[in-house]
């Protein structure tokens, strides 16, 4: 068992630079604050330096998003975490006040505060950097913070561990001088493992580790994913980039949509308009840029990833001290409860004897993702007791503990029933994706976390969620798609009508998993309903998928095989308000 | 950095009675559109050199025959979120070697500095309303600390140079 001080040794290791540099990013961004304070920095020359920093100005208060990078997190980091919500996300005054205390997990593995007071930013950043964190380029038309699969570095399926490749693009993409004004965001996600558990395809850049019929290592590079109005699944434009050589591939990638990227239009910016506009055009330019940065450039060679980088990377995500592949343990499922949150929160582990465990973040009452500073003080005791002091941050929002022995799983469940985690709904109906929604965000056009409630409520019989199967439901306020509706098997889009809310249904959409199929957009089912149809209209879309589906199919094999008619008629017959509004 | 003031610099634009002359006479020290350079290039003497300013929209390969002939290359920041001109100012400095100036020009702020100095700006009009102090303070900043990847101005990633030092 890890005791809570030192970040554990399955993480990687921040050196004295590493420290030394989200410290001085601290007193950039202080400077910054106080010559905004001072009025010597204006409100829209500080908006985008606070952006890449991590601050957003919201609905209310300013949100402040902290980078998990690729969701690897300490027991230390979320303790850390925990007291900036409890003494720092508080609102002391005005028509808020008693709220905040906590924070948001998201689907980029990323933690939200929502009640932070700008004048106070600064020390917050200063708390981070003592735990090795920061929020740098969470936000603004930069790269982003790099996701991965919530289980790198344990899963059964690993081909190769992405976590070192991320640690190193995570170092390379910050603060990168050439790339730090974008013509419109740019996320990457790397996966390493069979099953894509990181949505690769619906990112700008989608990296596959691959091992060659060589047995050496390289990515599969995919371009040009996203989502937003636009929603585009990205495309192969390299089958086969050896490890050695990414950085460069990637730098030749966005050199050139950073010069040829549109900056007309906020809406067309992003880099899968330009690669649908040009398509092997960008293509070409992209891999000539490569060649030429490798053959003409005469740092081009000091781009190139040595051996010894990344075995000191490496070094970082060795197993951590004792834990080595044990005897399987004897598990008692006797009890149907504990049955079936071992069927359903409990996970394969590459080491024998061991499990991941997942601490849902999805329970009756309370907003997908959201965690209040005890919720986080309490995960963080579970992971120093039963998973060597590490946690995970997945894209589904909940939390992972990775080191997990079997024949603690009993003991385990306990303590996670006992503080609210162990609500066994991992990959269905109920662990839906939500972002915060209108209640939050000044983007949004709808609320989504009232929905994601009201749904959470709907679905609470454990038998009934168990028989429906896997069912991935996202939830976005509005079309930034942060909660990924365009992914979900059902989906949901808040829209605007004149000043109400209203809410668009989406079927069949992938997020590239096995069980989703390939990465494609769900398809809409007839004009948007109103905020108070909409559950009901999820109600008579799986109320079709019960009565038509076959034995044991999944609801997005149905949806295929049926199309969407039989639950686009479901849907529309529960329609009363939009009846009346098209009267 | 060196900080440019516009009214006493030395590079000139050539202006007649009308706006900008459409193909200007040789003269030293002439800053000159890519269109004037264009009209006037192939008459240009030879050991005349020019100051050029590029828009951020041009595909900046199109100046490498030319490079020789240009003592410095002016590039735009129209909006200063719009970070074109760093990867054309990389580009002259890493591809084509160029070893002239390289100005910002636009809307160039305080906060710009850091950027600029390491994709191989070396002169900056600063906005009116900037303060140099405090552009050189930003400038000085990550001095102490350094930087994770290479730049026009140190190549080497951090990788390298922990390893060599």
């Amino acid at each position: 068992m890890a005791t809570g001080g030192r970040a554990p040794l399955t993480m990687y290791q921040y050196t004295d630079f590493d420290r030394r540099f989200v410290h001085q990013r601290a007193a950039q961004y202080r400077d910054q604050l106080e010559r905004h304070l001072a009025g010597q920095l204006g409100t829209d020359e500080f908006r985008a330096l606070r952006l890449q920093n991590g601050w957003y100005i919201q609905r209310h208060a300013p949100m402040l998003r902290v980078a998990v990078p690729y969701g690897e997190l300490s027991s230390r980091q979320l303790r850390q975490l925990a007291k900036i919500a409890r003494e720092y996300d508080v609102v002391t005054e005005g028509p808020f006040k008693g709220q905040g205390g906590y924070g948001h997990f998201t689907t980029r593995q990323n933690l939200q505060y929502n009640w932070i007071p700008l004048d106070k930013s600064a020390d917050v950043m200063d708390l981070l950097a003592d735990v090795d964190m920061h929020g740098i380029q969470t936000s603004g038309n930069c790269i982003r913070n790099i996701t991965s699969d919530a289980f790198a570095g344990i899963a059964p399926d690993e081909i190769v561990d992405p976590r070192p490749y991320c640690e190193i693009l995570r170092q390379w993409s910050t603060l990168h001088p050439e790339f730090a004004h974008l013509p419109r965001k740019f996320k990457i996600a790397v996966s390493g493992a069979e099953e894509d558990r990181a949505a690769i395809g619906w990112h700008d850049i989608g990296l596959q580790l691959k091992k060659n019929a060589a047995g050496e290592i390289g990515f599969q590079v995919l371009v040009g994913g996203g989502m937003g109005r636009t929603p585009i699944p990205g495309v192969e434009i390299n089958a086969f980039v050896p490890w050695q050589q990414i950085l460069v591939y990637i730098e030749a990638i966005v050199r050139c949509y950073n010069l040829a990227g549109r900056r007309d239009n906020l809406y067309k910016a992003r880099i899968k308009i330009l690669v649908k506009a040009e398509g092997q055009k960008f293509f070409d330019a992209v891999n000539e840029e490569f060649a030429r940065i490798l053959a003409d450039d005469p740092s081009g060679h000091e781009q190139i990833i040595p051996q010894a980088e990344l075995d000191r990377v490496k070094a970082s995500f060795v197993d951590p001290a004792g834990v080595k592949a044990i005897a399987p343990a004897q598990l008692d499922s006797s009890d149907p409860v504990f049955a079936r949150w071992l069927q359903r929160n409990v996970h394969g582990h590459r080491l024998s004897g061991y499990r991941a465990v997942t601490l849902s973040l999805k329970r009756v009452g309370i907003p997908p993702g959201d965690t209040d500073a005890d919720v986080m003080d309490t995960a963080a005791a579970l992971a120093d007791r039963f998973s060597q002091g590490e946690l995970r941050v997945t894209h589904r929002q909940n939390l992972v503990l990775p080191w997990v022995k079997e024949s603690e799983l009993a003991d385990l469940f306990v303590a996670a029933r006992a503080a609210g985690f162990a609500t066994s709904n991992a990959g269905l109906l109920t662990d839906q994706i939500a972002c915060p929604g209108g209640d939050y965000c000044a983007l949004a056009n709808a609320r989504s976390l009232p929905l994601a409630a009201e749904i959470a409520e709907r679905y609470q019989d454990p038998d009934e969620l168990e028989s429906l199967g896997e069912i991935d439901l996202h939830i976005s306020g509005c079309i930034n798609s942060c909660g990924h509706h365009h992914s979900g098997h059902i989906g949901i889009l808040g829209v605007d009508k004149d000043g109400a809310e209203w809410y668009q249904l989406t079927l069949g959409g992938s997020d590239g998993s096995t069980l989703s199929g390939t990465t494609t957009p769900g398809k809409v089912i007839g004009p948007s309903f109103a905020a108070d149809e909409i559950a009901d209209a999820i109600d008579a879309v799986i109320e079709t998928f019960k009565r038509e589906r076959t034995q044991g199919e999944h609801f997005i094999d149905a949806v295929r095989r049926l199309g969407l008619d039989p639950f686009k008629t479901a849907a529309n017959a529960v329609r009363v308000s939009t009846a009346k509004a098209q009267a | 950095m060196k900080f440019i003031n516009a009214n006493t610099c030395c590079w000139k634009h050539a202006i007649g009675e009308d706006g900008p002359k459409p193909d200007p006479d040789p003269a030293p020290n002439r800053l000159l559109t890519l269109e004037q350079w264009h009209a006037v290039k192939d008459r240009w003497p030879a050991d005349l050199k020019v100051a050029i300013e590029f828009p951020n929209d041009a595909d900046i390969h199109e100046l490498a025959p030319d490079l020789h002939r240009i003592a410095m290359v002016v590039l735009d920041f129209p909006k200063w979120t719009d970070g074109r001109a760093y990867s054309q100012a990389h580009l002259l400095r890493i591809r084509h070697h160029f070893a002239g100036a390289i100005r910002a020009r636009g809307e160039v702020l305080v906060d710009m500095m850091q950027l600029l100095a390491r994709t191989g700006f070396d002169e900056a009009l600063l906005r009116g309303d900037q303060s140099q102090a405090a552009a050189q303070k930003a400038l000085d900043l990550f001095a102490p600390v350094g930087f994770y990847q290479g730049d026009v101005a140190e190549s080497r990633p951090w990788f390298l140079r922990q390893t060599a030092a």
